[in-house]
């Protein structure tokens, strides 16, 4: 027992030797206040479980985080979420952002985009340009990305069922600019199976946007390899009402189907493991939060190793991105929220997140002003750079109290997973109807639980105040729809109809061929600029749509 | 007749945040109600078509997307088009405040925003559609005094106990109100003098404005505390949201006078809570 410890301690010495040379500590010392030494990692009573569950950092299973040093070396990335009105005010906002020296953007869609309907389409009245940017073809994502070197940065793009048009698109923008598909990096989201469950903006059924999401899996792993080309999300499953376990369990069930549908399609799985990425949300209760990413990387690696024999140990990290739970704010005393975002944030660094967005305080509200989004921002710099959290690695280790809860989350997550397994899988589960079930219930108990007022709410059901809701906030300029309209009726007049409607045609064709993959097919329609309505009408015709129960 | 309440709970346009939406299906259901959903990504006119196909007797409208300006007035004029005017519509979501008087012009008989109870909801329902069945309208008592405003109570009270021969009962400070007050009792109700007790007192304002005379008139009730936020979700212009001590440490609160055509009233409520 004792030489195992001693095994994995060397490993993880050398691991940080080498992790040190490539990212250097941000300091050659570290220390507290009272010129106490911090070292890198402090373990306690070592014993067998501890090897076996808890172990180094950036060592199987990754409880304490997936790289040796975590934040001794590099601060997570600060991430946030931005775009609305036109492409044209986006990149604005993108290239001030840029020149403020940040290297990663993160592109909210409009509804309609997100839908797979053109700005003009009757079902996008009212939604042009509200909660993100509307793209209809590749000519607002040139727009969109004008004058930004996509070589030069990673893209997030917010975006699931049309998710294969909006990364043609984004291939089609490199290609313009000269830069090799090779060389694009960033993540879609692509995540199909938690918008049934929770977010709702799916357009086919379950199936063919599988097969969509398998159809990117190849692509990418041959031609864009340094691509996310996915994000499983529990972030909107906990805002839909979920407890923190049932966040973690639905969303690893649906990774799993994601493997499964891969391997089915004939990948191996270090073929596309390592490029899987998570979604999480940090939610009020601190201690459960942390624990509970510390657990879901436990339990996503045990089966990755264990179950799916994956050899690449890339395959068995959980990375992960984390946002502070939007539902929690509220409209009352909105400042407050700035509280609860720290907090909120402080448990997903505790948790050893690789990228966080924290939320505006506003947001209960309406979209965030720029004021709102500066707080935020500076919310997780306060973090990095004042409370010295980020000194060691995985501070809440050993502490009995977040162990047991790991473990009692890592339990009751594999449960749902056994239970889930027994339906049939994931793909199953959504389309009986039993994670919405389960998550429903959930949040109904939380609202009654809040109107009683056995679970406080500061200043919306205790610590009320009379006050003057008079905040400054952001509205999205009602123009802006017609002009989007316009933009996209005069491109439907200045395109090359012939070669859009071949191109059209030729997705209808491979839709209905299983073995072909159809993001060739899509690149080519989105190159003859047919519009992200058009292309999700061909394949609506083909797949059907989706009608929730 | 003896149906239950129904209600139809409608997404408009394309957001899909639906636990709002959820939430308060199911909480009208508990409180009784009939609820229909119709999931998400309807269109106006799938909504009115739906509300009268139900035959449902309120819609109520979710969104969180920004786009209930243009979405939520067009479901009232669609119910218009099909002559079903009658279906009142409500709303929530995330709906910035200044947003409510619009919609409100428009014809959105209330809007919920984040932070309402689903009792307080699914009270606003039962009283909107059925108002004579729902905990019919209980009148005040009795009136419990008649207020008014006097310079100096020695000064006035000669005419009231002298001339008119009514006994003085009390006569008590109320710092909270700025005000020395004394009780005549006439029949079931009572004569209050009120006195200001510093330029800050709100009879001294009001003897400046209008000169002395008849203030207010006080009505018993024994729900004040109901009742208040009765008349809140109807709308009832409130001076005093909450009840708070008057004379005689009764529970008291004042209506607007725009809520009354021009008198102040107050509910008054004796020999503490009753809740």
């Amino acid at each position: 027992m004792g030489s195992t410890y001693n095994e994995h301690k060397k490993k993880w010495e050398e691991q940080t030797k080498k992790a040190i040379e490539r990212f250097p500590e941000r300091k050659d010392t570290f220390e507290t206040s009272s010129h106490i030494g911090i070292d890198r990692l402090y373990s306690g009573e070592i014993n067998e479980k501890y090897v076996e569950n808890i172990g180094f950092p950036g060592q199987y299973p990754y409880t304490r985080g997936i790289q040796p040093t975590m934040y001794r070396s590099r601060f997570w990335t600060m991430r946030q979420y931005a775009g609305f009105g036109s492409a044209q005010e986006t990149n604005e906002r993108f290239r001030y952002l840029l020149e403020q020296g940040q290297t990663g953007l993160s592109v909210a869609f409009d509804l309609p985009t997100q839908i797979g309907y053109d700005s003009d389409d009757p079902m996008a009245e009212g939604e042009v340009g509200k909660v993100g940017v509307a793209i209809d073809s590749l000519a607002d994502m040139e727009t969109l990305f004008d004058q930004i070197p996509l070589d030069k940065v990673s893209t997030s793009m917010t975006i699931n069922a049309p998710a294969s048009v909006l990364l043609c698109m984004y291939i089609a923008v490199g290609e313009k600019q000269g830069v090799p598909k090779e060389k694009l990096t960033g993540t879609i989201q692509n995540d199909i199976l938690k918008e049934y469950i929770a977010r709702g903006t799916y357009i086919f059924p379950p199936k063919p946007s599988m097969r969509l999401i398998t159809d990117i899996f190849g692509y990418c792993q041959e031609y864009l390899p340094k691509f996310n080309t996915i994000s499983i999300s529990g972030y909107h499953i906990r805002e839909a009402g979920s407890t923190a376990v049932q966040e973690v369990a639905f969303t690893i069930a649906n990774g799993l189907a994601y493997v499964d549908a891969a391997i089915e399609s004939g990948l191996k799985v270090d073929q596309f493991a390592p490029r899987l990425a998570f979604f999480f949300n940090a939610h009020n209760q601190f201690f459960e939060e942390a624990a509970k990413f510390r657990a879901a990387r436990r339990v996503w690696a045990k089966i990755m190793k264990e179950h799916y024999k994956a050899e690449d140990p890339k395959s068995w990290k959980l990375r992960f991105h984390t946002q502070t739970g939007g539902s929690t704010l509220t409209a009352q005393q909105p400042d407050n929220n700035i509280v609860r975002v720290a907090l909120q944030a402080l448990s997903a660094v505790m948790g050893g997140t690789q990228s966080l967005h924290t939320n505006s305080r506003d947001e209960a509200l309406a979209l965030p002003t720029e004021e709102s989004a500066r707080i935020a921002l500076r919310t997780q710099q306060i973090i990095a750079n004042e409370s010295g959290v980020a000194d060691t690695v995985d501070p809440l280790a050993g502490s009995y109290y977040v162990e047991e809860l790991t473990d009692k989350i890592e339990e009751q997550v594999n449960q749902y997973l056994e239970q889930i397994k027994d339906m049939g899988g994931a793909v199953q589960a959504v389309e009986e109807g039993y994670m919405q079930r389960e998550i429903h219930h959930a949040a109904y108990e939380t609202q009654k639980k809040i109107e009683s007022g056995e679970e406080v709410i500061v200043g919306m059901n205790q610590y009320k105040i009379d006050e003057e809701v008079n905040q400054e906030l952001l509205r999205v300029d009602e123009a802006l729809e017609k002009a989007q309209v316009q933009k996209t009726e005069s491109l439907r007049n200045n395109r090359d109809q012939a070669r859009v409607e071949q191109a059209l045609n030729r997705i209808k064709e491979a839709a209905q061929d299983q073995t072909d993959n159809l993001m060739p097919h899509i690149l080519e329609a989105v190159k003859a600029y047919a519009t992200v309505g058009e292309i999700c009408h061909t394949l609506r015709r083909e797949f059907g749509e989706y009608i929730a129960r | 007749m003896n149906r239950k309440i129904r209600v139809l709970i409608a997404k408009p346009g394309l957001d899909g945040h639906d636990r709002g939406a959820l939430v308060i299906s199911q909480a009208l259901r508990d409180h009784g109600m009939e609820v229909i959903y119709t999931g998400l990504r309807q269109s106006p006119d799938q909504i009115a078509q739906a509300a009268i196909q139900e035959d449902v007797d309120i819609v109520g409208l979710s969104s969180l997307s920004g786009a209930h300006r243009s979405l939520f007035p067009k479901i009232v004029d669609t119910l218009k088009k099909y002559n079903a005017a009658d279906i009142p519509v409500f709303g929530g979501g995330v709906i910035p405040p200044e947003d409510i008087p619009y919609l409100e012009e428009k014809g959105i008989k209330k809007i919920f925003t984040p932070g309402s109870s689903t009792d307080e909801v699914a009270k606003y329902i039962r009283r909107l559609v059925d108002p004579d069945k729902s905990e019919s309208v209980k009148p005040p008592e009795k009136i419990a005094h008649i207020g008014i405003a006097v310079h100096h109570i020695e000064q006035a009270l000669p005419f009231y106990t002298d001339t008119l021969g009514l006994s003085l009962k009390d006569v008590e400070e109320v710092q909270s109100e700025g005000v020395k007050v004394a009780f005549l009792p006439i029949g079931e109700t009572q004569i209050e003098l009120l006195e200001p007790l510093n330029e800050d007192s709100p009879i001294y304002k009001f003897i400046e404005k209008k000169g002395e005379g008849i203030h207010h008139i006080a009505f018993e009730v024994s729900d004040i505390k109901d009742r208040l936020k009765n008349y809140r979700e109807d709308g009832v212009p409130l001076l005093n949201e909450e009840p708070k001590k008057g004379a005689h440490n009764a529970d008291v609160a004042f209506l607007h006078p725009k809520a009354s055509h021009g008198v102040l009233y107050e509910l008054c409520q004796h020999g503490g809570e009753k809740s």
